[in-house]
């Protein structure tokens, strides 16, 4: 089969397994059928990754007329859906595919047991498809509806346990619940809240992408485009004569559901929330994958990407970075680590990509993309088998001891945290480099403040040593603090840590930099330039010293039975407040937004919508009034009495032309 | 040869007629015999414009009325209307399998709920002004007395409200009749028509000449002679004329175009003229707040489309931004008192706002891609915010109130129910892949594409995508999920066959139309483009 017709294979298979596995009951049968399926479709996404990234090229699948909008001469235009490949795309459908095949193998032991299991398999399947959708799509409009899907199965998923109480009502919830979650608004945290609250946040950006989407429609159909969303219609904008200013607000609207679904400063909060899900469902989902799909959208569209746009990419990216990590460093919910660490990696892979394709942002931004999603999994997947043995237990201040108990799960999220850590061999540092360097390339050709994101990220990429330590030598190392907790602890069963076993070695630079054909694939045959290489030298050993020193720290100050670590919290008593309580993000958010702009308001509209008819003091009680203030200047009651009906209808006539002239009136 | 058209008229009718002879526990099957039949012709006729795009009326038959008036049973429908003919169809088969049990006055209800769907037809398919006119005023009796009759604590004051909006709203489309008859010379008159539209006479060029006399004038210019009377079609063509007669002080066009608006905006409804619909909804019994939200908004849009714009182009261009900002007034407006909302009816009831909204802002646009978003989004409206009344009856059949309030985690107890529940707030919120994202979207992107302000406008109204989902996913939260707040609500049946066989056929078109919304677009793509030229030919 050619390329182009197993690009489409790939795509339908995950929705032909959430079709199937959604009738099945059985947890097992249904994770077993899906897992196979995805294995497949891996099989199918490699070979098609093989052949593309091998001879470098972009394929263009079946292309399907999905409307017609009248003749193109009167403004009219097309819009279809079909599959496009290229060494971006096909890396990112091997990720996607083989991620969810382990994902599957690994729930099917995390969720057995669980009543509502069976559910698992094709809500992942379905949001295997919809991200394959993402990946594989050959225009935006097509991008933008996988885009909206995979909201849809990361909203099912969170909610996966759907009938959770509110954490403030939540026994279980308050027993294990971090000693020091502060900036959490338990009132509003639940699987139903959480899922909610990533949907209509992710539609905040949405909304954004939307008017991009309008933008570069009008941009095109002004250029000529007959069919205006296509990648090849938006590589031509820039060279068509669309103003720059025009595409910075296209780039911008892009961008912006970027932020949403990457979870981006300042639509984050729902990130952390969604750790409301199973853990299984996050590490594909909420770390691997969905929330990388920002990232990869803004590769995508990079010929939107004026350097304007690049700049605010880049600075986002960095104030990100920095932010959560910061507030990583003081979590006390092991995934609550691991959520504000995804949330610090994807504005470190913006930091890459903020630097543009000339200094290599690009390649740079998308290799962390591709290495993060096997080692964020991986440790994702390891917090679940650590959450499994510990009965539920996520208190990093309550676990420790482990990797007596846990050793293959120890060695395994030991290499993770190397990787993230940016160690020197392994595929983070591979990758971390590279955004380095693309930053500091960048801000060498620039100057001034190209230099803000750079050294946001490298002050982010300090504190990612320093807190990853900190979660793995307070959850492995030295000795049980409360032995209840993980008195029966134990590695995952064989089938499950086969998977840590499998996806470990990836968290080494080997994989990746082999052959190199992840750069290949991913800058093409352009070669670096000498400033490029320069600024490649110096990034690595600034990443190194990073890692160093991050590492360094983390021992000095959390090594089992050191004090330091909460005496420097005692010292930055501040700091380190405003780090725990989220620098009150979240409660401004939900203060101004869901309760001021959100309920608040609308529930002022709705009174001066409706009111409660009898007095004016709304619309529809000015109606009413008016018609009986109408009625009674009218006079003569019999009148009223007699002809009800007509007088109604001639004062109701005159009310509604008058108010509507009132408001029409220009 | 049986009349299509007009049997979609005459069968709800006759079925009527039927359901009130028969016995009570046959009349249901009558009112599934009158639905069925309306949804198998506009299928056909649908399916006929979808293989064949054309922007010319099919079906067309006339019979004269009054010689001396120059009225006639004329019947046609273009894509629009076979559209909305469908939609009917559909949607009162849906409302009469929910209303199966009716156990008050069966008879006279499902006769009722026929004439209601007979009267709304005629709209559809009546190529005649006044025969449009008197079915829009036909069709407020069945709905007074189906809300004044079968509602709720407030029925009364309820029925009332919708009746004299709704009437005040029409009252100056009549007035509009007698003077377009008073106006025009008894012998007709000569109208002017472009070259290119002669040149189309013989193609499908949209509002073609249908059979009139192509006269010279004195300077050699085409025209048309037009006989006096009401025929759409030939009001069209004169638009030239109307502007340029002086009614009450104001030219015609501008009486005629303001009186048609007021009418269809009422209906649709525009804020600041829609605060009859959440009483009306809230105290009308399920099946008809089905049929409400379902068919008769559409009239407005639909109004809109076949009347104001095609008679009044001028107005049309003049009046398009104040209608589009009017528009996304009620987008954001409906939105938001959604979200304000403690009832679930209510809830609806605004999103429906909202979402004509949306259909007023695609036709504004004068572009192609918004009028034909408009029709789109008016016919995922119906289906999905039927879907929406339906579930909510369900709820209410069993707890006997809607507060949102009142409910919460009832997804365990009723999994079928919650699954539905959930389907339908998407598919409100416009999640793609589903019917609603088709018309917002193409609604969308005809604004942007239009002239300005719309491109702003589109800016403006797009965020409601946020308010949209923060109001339905927020009711769906307080409803299902979260542990079962009320223990009483434990012993609740999920949905049984009768309310599954009513929103499963919903579901079935939501998921087609939003997949592969071709055949709609394919067939009511022409008649909006040659609406569009027509009226952008008006532009000086």
């Amino acid at each position: 089969m050619s390329v182009e017709v197993l690009s489409v294979v790939v795509l339908l298979i995950p929705l032909a397994a959430a079709a199937l596995t959604a009738r099945i009951r059985h947890s097992d049968l249904a994770h077993a059928i899906g897992a196979v399926a995805m294995a497949a479709c891996t099989v199918l996404a490699v070979v098609v990754a093989i052949d593309v990234v091998g001879r470098g090229v972009a394929v263009q699948g079946p292309h399907l007329r999905w409307l017609e909008l009248g003749a193109f001469e009167l403004g009219g235009f097309e819009l279809g859906a079909g599959t496009f490949v290229d060494p971006l795309g096909a890396v990112m459908a091997v990720i996607v595919t083989a991620l969810a095949t382990l994902v599957l193998v690994f729930d099917a032991w995390y969720l057995r047991g669980d009543p509502l299991a069976a559910r698992f398999p094709w809500q992942l399947c379905g949001f295997a498809f919809a991200m394959l959708a993402v990946v594989l799509a050959d225009n935006l409009l097509m991008a933008f509806v996988g885009w909206e899907l995979v909201g849809l199965g990361s909203y099912l998923l969170i909610g996966f346990w759907f009938h959770k109480p509110a954490a403030s009502d939540d026994a279980e919830y308050q027993r294990n619940k971090g000693a020091g979650a502060r900036g959490v608004i338990e009132a509003s945290l639940s699987p139903s809240f959480a899922q909610q609250k990533a949907f209509v946040m992710n539609r905040v950006g949405d909304a954004g992408f939307l008017l991009g989407i309008g933008i570069v429609l009008v941009a095109a159909l002004a250029n000529g485009q007959r069919d205006p969303l296509s990648w090849s219609s938006l590589a031509t904008l820039a060279a068509g004569g669309t103003s720059e200013a025009l595409l910075t607000l296209a780039a911008l609207g892009v961008f912006c559901g970027a932020i949403a679904k990457s979870a981006q400063f300042p639509l984050h909060p729902w990130l952390p929330d969604a750790m409301q899900g199973p853990t299984t469902a996050s590490s594909i989902i909420h770390a691997a994958t969905m929330v990388a799909a920002g990232v990869f959208l803004v590769a995508r569209c990079e010929a939107l990407f004026t350097t304007t746009a690049l700049d605010v990419v880049g600075w986002i990216g960095g104030i990100t970075c920095l932010l959560a990590a910061a507030i990583a460093c003081v979590q006390w919910d092991l995934k609550a680590v691991l959520a504000y660490s995804t949330i610090s990696q994807l504005g470190l892979m913006f930091v890459g990509l903020g630097a543009g394709p000339e200094a290599g942002g690009r390649a740079a931004g998308i290799a962390h993309l591709f290495t993060h999603a096997g080692f964020k999994c991986l440790l994702f997947l390891c917090a679940g088998a650590v959450i499994h043995a510990c009965a539920g237990h996520q208190d990093l201040a309550r676990l420790g001891g482990l990797r007596k108990r846990m050793p293959i799960t120890a060695i395994a999220s030991l290499l993770a945290v190397l990787a993230i850590s940016g160690a020197p061999l392994t595929s983070g540092a591979f990758s971390k480099d590279g955004v380095l360097a693309a930053a500091l390339a960048h801000a060498t050709a620039s100057g001034g403040l190209a230099y803000g994101p750079l050294v946001l990220a490298v002050i982010g990429s300090l504190l990612t040593a320093i807190y990853m330590f900190r979660w793995w030598l307070r959850l492995f190392a030295g000795d049980a603090r409360v032995p209840d907790c993980s008195a029966h602890a134990h590695d995952p069963a064989r089938s499950a840590s086969v998977v840590l076993l499998v996806m470990a070695p990836f968290t080494l630079g080997l994989p990746w930099t082999f052959g190199g054909w992840l750069e290949t694939a991913l800058s093409g045959t352009r070669v670096p330039g000498a400033a490029l290489a320069e600024a490649h030298h110096t990034a690595t050993w600034i990443a190194t010293a990073l890692f160093v020193t991050g590492t360094l720290v983390a021992f000095v100050l959390f090594a089992p039975r050191s004090g330091l670590g909460a005496l420097l919290a005692r010292r930055l008593r501040a700091v380190h407040a405003a780090c725990s309580e989220l620098f009150w993000i979240d409660r401004i958010q939900d203060r101004v937004v869901a309760r001021g702009l959100g309920r608040g308001l609308a529930r002022i509209i709705a009174r001066l919508d409706l009111g409660d008819g009898a007095r004016i003091t709304s619309l529809d009680g000015l109606i009413d009034g008016l018609g009986r203030g109408l009625t009674r200047i009218g006079g003569a009651g019999s009148l009223v009495h007699a002809g009800r009906l007509g007088v109604y209808v001639a004062v109701a006539a005159i009310a509604v032309t008058a108010v509507l002239f009132a408001v029409l009136a220009p | 040869m049986i009349d299509l058209l007009a049997s979609t008229v005459l069968v709800p009718f006759a079925c009527a007629a039927l359901a009130l002879a028969m016995p009570a526990r046959l009349a249901r099957w009558c009112a599934a015999l009158g639905s069925a039949v309306v949804l198998g012709i506009g299928a056909y006729a649908l399916a006929d414009f979808a293989r064949h795009p054309g922007a010319e009326f099919r079906f067309v038959t006339s019979t004269t009325w009054s010689e001396s008036f120059g009225a006639s049973w004329t019947f046609g429908v273009d894509g629009i209307g076979a559209a909305m003919l469908a939609l009917s169809g559909l949607i009162a088969l849906v409302a009469t399998i929910q209303a199966w049990r009716e156990t008050e006055r069966p008879r006279a209800y499902h006769a009722l709920v026929l004439a209601l769907l007979g009267a709304i037809d005629g709209v559809f398919v009546a190529l005649d002004l006044l025969v449009f006119f008197v079915c829009w005023e036909l069709m407020l009796a069945p709905m007074l007395a189906l809300i004044g009759l079968w509602g709720g604590e407030q029925r009364r004051y309820a029925a009332m409200k919708f009746f004299v909006f709704t009437l005040a709203g029409s009252a100056l489309m009549l007035v509009l009749i007698v003077a377009l008859w008073a106006t025009t010379p008894a012998g007709g008159r000569d109208a002017p028509i472009a070259a290119e539209l002669l040149a189309a006479q013989s193609s499908d060029g949209g509002l073609t000449l249908h059979g009139l006399d192509v006269v010279r004038d004195a300077s050699g210019a085409a025209a048309v002679h037009v006989p006096r009377g009401f025929d759409v079609r030939h009001l069209a063509l004169q638009w030239r004329a109307f502007t340029s007669i002086d009614f009450l002080g104001i030219p015609l066009a501008a009486f005629g175009f303001l009186a048609v608006l007021i009418a269809c905006l009422v209906k649709l409804p525009a804020v600041p003229l829609h605060t009859w619909l959440p009483h009306a909804h809230v105290q009308a019994p399920t099946a008809i707040s089905v049929l409400l939200a379902g068919v008769l908004l559409k009239l407005g849009v639909f109004g809109l489309y076949r009347i104001a714009w095609p008679l009044f182009p001028e107005q049309a261009i003049a009046w398009g931004p104040a209608l589009g900002v009017l528009g996304v007034v009620g987008i954001l407006w409906g939105g938001w008192v959604a979200l304000g909302q403690g009832d679930l009816k209510r809830l609806v009831a605004y999103t429906s706002v909202s979402h004509m909204g949306i259909c007023l802002l695609g036709l504004a646009s004068l572009t192609t891609a918004g009028a034909v978003g408009g029709i789109v989004q008016a016919v995922a409206h119906g289906l999905s915010s039927s879907l929406a009344f339906l579930l909510v009856g369900v709820v209410y059949e069993r707890a006997h109130h809607r507060r949102v309030d009142g409910f919460g985690g009832i997804a365990a107890v009723m999994p079928r129910f919650a699954k539905l529940f959930l389907f339908a707030s998407l598919a409100g919120a416009g999640l793609p892949a589903l019917a609603g994202f088709v018309g917002e979207f193409l609604v969308w992107m005809g604004a942007f594409t239009g002239e300005a302000p719309f491109p702003v406008l589109a800016a403006c109204a797009i965020p409601s995508v946020v308010v949209m989902a923060a109001c339905l996913l927020s009711a769906t939260r307080r409803v299902l999920y979260g542990p079962l707040r009320h223990p009483e609500h434990a012993a609740f049946a999920d949905c049984d066959r009768r309310e599954l066989a009513a929103t499963l056929p919903l579901v079935v078109f939501i998921v087609l139309l939003g997949l592969w919304p071709a055949p709609l677009v394919d067939a009511v793509r022409p008649a909006c483009e040659a609406l569009v030229h027509h009226v952008r030919s008006a532009i000086p």
